[in-house]
């Protein structure tokens, strides 16, 4: 099941299938709790003590499962110089930074510092957790950003088409084409464009900038508003930084549509066919409309409830960083980094990321259910 | 219906399922896609059957690549297809051929093994949650809400990393566990007293057990077994909320309310009233997530986190060329490395999800008869 676009590539994503399946089922998705609650504000609020809680947990077992480390592992990630450490050293390391006290009082003591806005030093990067995830967000928000309307909008199109043309060619293959995206995986297609693209062709290079207008963007003219570097290139009058981030972008943003867009032409597909075999189609039909009206009027607005709340969650797993496709492309973004930190085993940076990503989570869950609300009269937050 | 004797009272009951099975072969073979799916599966299941014969092991361990040491004296660089390796050789000279043979193992075992943990827990946890509700519900949808809001491929990453290699498999706490787990459903089902008492009994035993003498068995896991058990523990919160799902629609169909006037037991009921219905959509789900679970391990190898160096799997071969990403004359150069094992993956991925697919459009009982 999808991981929630944190893989990129579809898996664990529970709520997919919640999503597929709610479809046949009439059940309505409504993430989390069984809500019933007498305004959207007391909705909101729980929501948000529900994010407390998730966000606890969260971290808790992170700090539970690093607890599986023997304490001298755990001791050599806060050493400097590690090849060049006597035992004693350890010893001292582990006392120094609190690694022999029991459970409990190590996780207050860090979530005491989380709660005062210190997320610790992520030693995988040289940086504060906080600043090092910061100063990543832009790369991953430049992909997310120009990848989202495309995905998007190729998701719904095809979908619909896939619908009104069943069992035509037009059906046979938008599902074959689906199917074979879902299947891909991303950082093998990733590795395919870049050898064509980059290896054959030499015209899109990895990277999420050219080495010398990274010099121009980093010197001291250039000021940065908003550290995203596609519109900063525009504010400052450096429109070759924006295209030249948008030749960047160009391969990452191309994988990424593939294989989410897979997804939302079955998801569209499938609610699109549902929503032509519901009675008011009849109805519709029986009135004498033509079939255009039918089919963009009456049937797409219905089926588009499941995309939207696809789309939702699919676009807050993305910007949550796209750990496979960002390294491939050597992107920089905020998979990339969460991937390194991971691999190194840096605990406050893993930790922190963690708790980002819960965070867009559950934002983004509360703004589905909301927006699912908005979207079909029959759901009401009661 | 006139029932003779008991034979034909069986014989009755399996009319109507061989029929349904009949139906469903029928309608799956009517499906040219879930015939290819099938077809792709069954392929990568001979090729998995024959490993021994396609690509001879040549040491004790038939996972371990080979290495072609005549080569690797002369170059430690990825030697292109040729009559002695077909599919080339990776950097040091590992046969891509024989990875990609006996990867195919790797791929159903990896597969299969993820989706069968996590179906069991999310099975034993989404009935659980389902059929007693309240509190426990809570409880238990709470920490599957904390593990889905998780990224999950991150905390895969680390648990992959941290677990270690020797797990000290604790069998006193684990039957400790168990019982009482057991005993907590007898409190809340509030029948067998008796039967309550002697788990209750167990307990105690095992309690004693445990805090005297600890029985441990040291468990030895392989890299491949850590992300085995990694992906499972990731991925079960998602079958544990399908199976909420599907088990409180099948809760409050008249069948169940007979079942109960009947006096069926709850776990009767469960067992043979509710998990049977619930079997189609779990079919469909854990086909289509065989596919993704080989991607995520795949990923997984890819970034850094897979089997040991030299183990046959598809993704810790394509993890080599990580290598040339930055070198566009090598990327070139080395294409077979990463697109030969590329196409197995993504043909055993394709083959389970044109299964499921079909499968989806067969089974679902809401689309099928339409």
């Amino acid at each position: 099941m999808l991981l929630l676009g944190l893989s990129e590539n579809q898996a664990l994503l529970g709520d997919l299938h919640r999503i597929i399946f709610s479809l046949n089922l009439n059940t309505p998705p409504l993430f989390f709790l069984q809500i019933k609650m007498v305004s959207l504000l007391t909705y909101i609020v729980r929501r948000l003590i529900l994010l407390t809680f998730v966000l606890l947990g969260v971290t808790l077992l992170i700090f539970a499962i690093t607890m599986l480390l023997p304490i001298e592992v755990r001791a050599m990630l806060y050493a400097r110089n590690y090849q060049h450490i006597s035992p004693q050293g350890l010893r001292e390391l582990a006392e120094k930074y609190g690694l022999t006290r029991p459970f409990h009082e190590q996780y207050f003591t860090w979530l005491s510092q989380v709660l005062q806005g210190n997320l610790g030093w992520a030693k995988s990067s040289s940086q504060p957790v906080l600043e090092a995830m910061l100063s990543r967000w832009p790369y991953t928000f430049e992909i997310v950003i120009l990848a989202a309307p495309i995905m998007i909008f190729l998701g719904i199109y095809l979908g619909i088409q896939s619908a009104i043309h069943k069992d035509g060619i037009i059906d046979h293959i938008c599902r074959i084409l689906s199917i074979v995206g879902w299947s891909l995986p991303s950082f093998w297609l990733g590795l395919l464009l870049l050898s064509v693209f980059y290896g054959l062709l030499g015209w899109l290079p990895p990277g999420p900038i050219s080495d010398e207008l990274r010099q121009i963007r980093d010197s001291s003219l250039f000021i940065r508003y908003t550290r995203i570097d596609l519109i900063d290139g525009l504010l400052n009058g450096y429109p070759q930084i924006t295209l030249d981030v948008l030749k960047h972008a160009i391969l990452p943003v191309v994988v990424i549509v593939v294989i989410n867009m897979a997804l939302l032409v079955r998801v569209m597909r499938s609610s699109m066919l549902e929503a032509l075999n519901k009675p008011y189609i009849v109805t519709a039909r029986a009135k004498g409309l033509d079939e255009k009206t039918v089919i963009y009027k009456h049937a797409r607005r219905n089926a588009l409830i499941p995309t939207v709340t696809l789309s939702g969650m699919l676009v807050a797993g993305l910007l949550g960083g796209l750990v496979i496709t960002e390294t491939v492309f050597a992107f920089g973004g905020l998979g990339q980094w969460a991937a390194t930190a991971a691999l190194q085993l840096d605990i406050p940076a893993v930790l922190g990321y963690a708790m980002l990503s819960a965070f867009l989570f559950v934002i983004a869950n509360l703004i589905v259910d909301i927006m699912y609300a908005y979207l079909d009269p029959r759901i009401r937050l009661e | 219906m006139y029932v003779k004797s008991k034979w034909d009272e069986i014989k009755i009951s399996w009319s109507f399922r061989v029929k349904e099975w009949k139906f469903i072969l029928k309608r799956i073979s009517e499906s040219p896609l879930a015939v290819t799916g099938i077809a792709i599966i069954f392929g990568f299941l001979i090729i998995a059957c024959l490993a021994p014969i396609l690509a001879p092991p040549q040491g004790p361990d038939p996972f371990i690549v080979p290495q072609d040491i005549e080569i690797a004296t002369l170059t430690p660089n990825p030697t292109p297809p040729s009559t002695r390796h077909i599919f080339g050789t990776t950097d040091q000279q590992y046969d891509i051929y024989y990875a990609c043979i006996w990867g195919t193992i790797s791929a159903f075992r990896v597969g299969l093994s993820v989706i069968i943990i996590a179906l069991l827990i999310g099975l034993v946890i989404g009935t659980l949650s389902a059929y007693y509700g309240g509190i426990i519900d809570e409880i238990l949808m709470r920490i599957t809400d904390i593990i889905i809001a998780f990224p999950g491929l991150l905390l895969a990453m680390v648990m992959a990393i941290t677990f270690p290699t020797v797990l000290p498999l604790d069998i006193t706490l684990l039957t400790l566990i168990i019982t009482a787990i057991f005993s907590l459903t007898l409190i809340i089902s509030k029948s067998r007293r008796k039967l309550l008492l002697a788990i209750l009994a167990v307990f105690v035993g095992d309690l004693f057990l445990y805090i005297y003498n600890p029985i441990i068995i040291p468990l030895n896991l392989s890299k491949l077994d850590k992300v085995l058990i990694s992906l499972a523990l990731v991925s079960w919160p998602g079958y544990a909320r399908l199976i909420r799902s599907e088990v409180l629609r099948v809760k409050s169909e008249d069948f169940v309310e007979a079942a109960k006037v009947a006096g069926c037991s709850t776990l009767r009921i469960i067992v043979k009233h509710i998990w049977p219905n619930t079997i189609y959509s779990l079919i469909i789900v854990s086909t289509l997530d065989i596919g993704s679970i080989v991607l995520t391990a795949a990923a997984l190898s890819f970034l850094g986190i897979g089997a040991e160096p030299n183990f046959a799997d598809w993704g810790q071969i394509i993890s080599r060329s990580r290598n040339w990403i930055s070198r566009p004359d090598l990327l070139v150069a080395n294409y077979h490395t990463f697109l030969i094992p590329g196409i197995f993956i993504t043909l055993f991925v394709l083959g389970w999800n044109l299964l499921g697919d079909a499968l989806r459009d067969v089974l679902d009982p809401m689309i099928r008869r339409r």
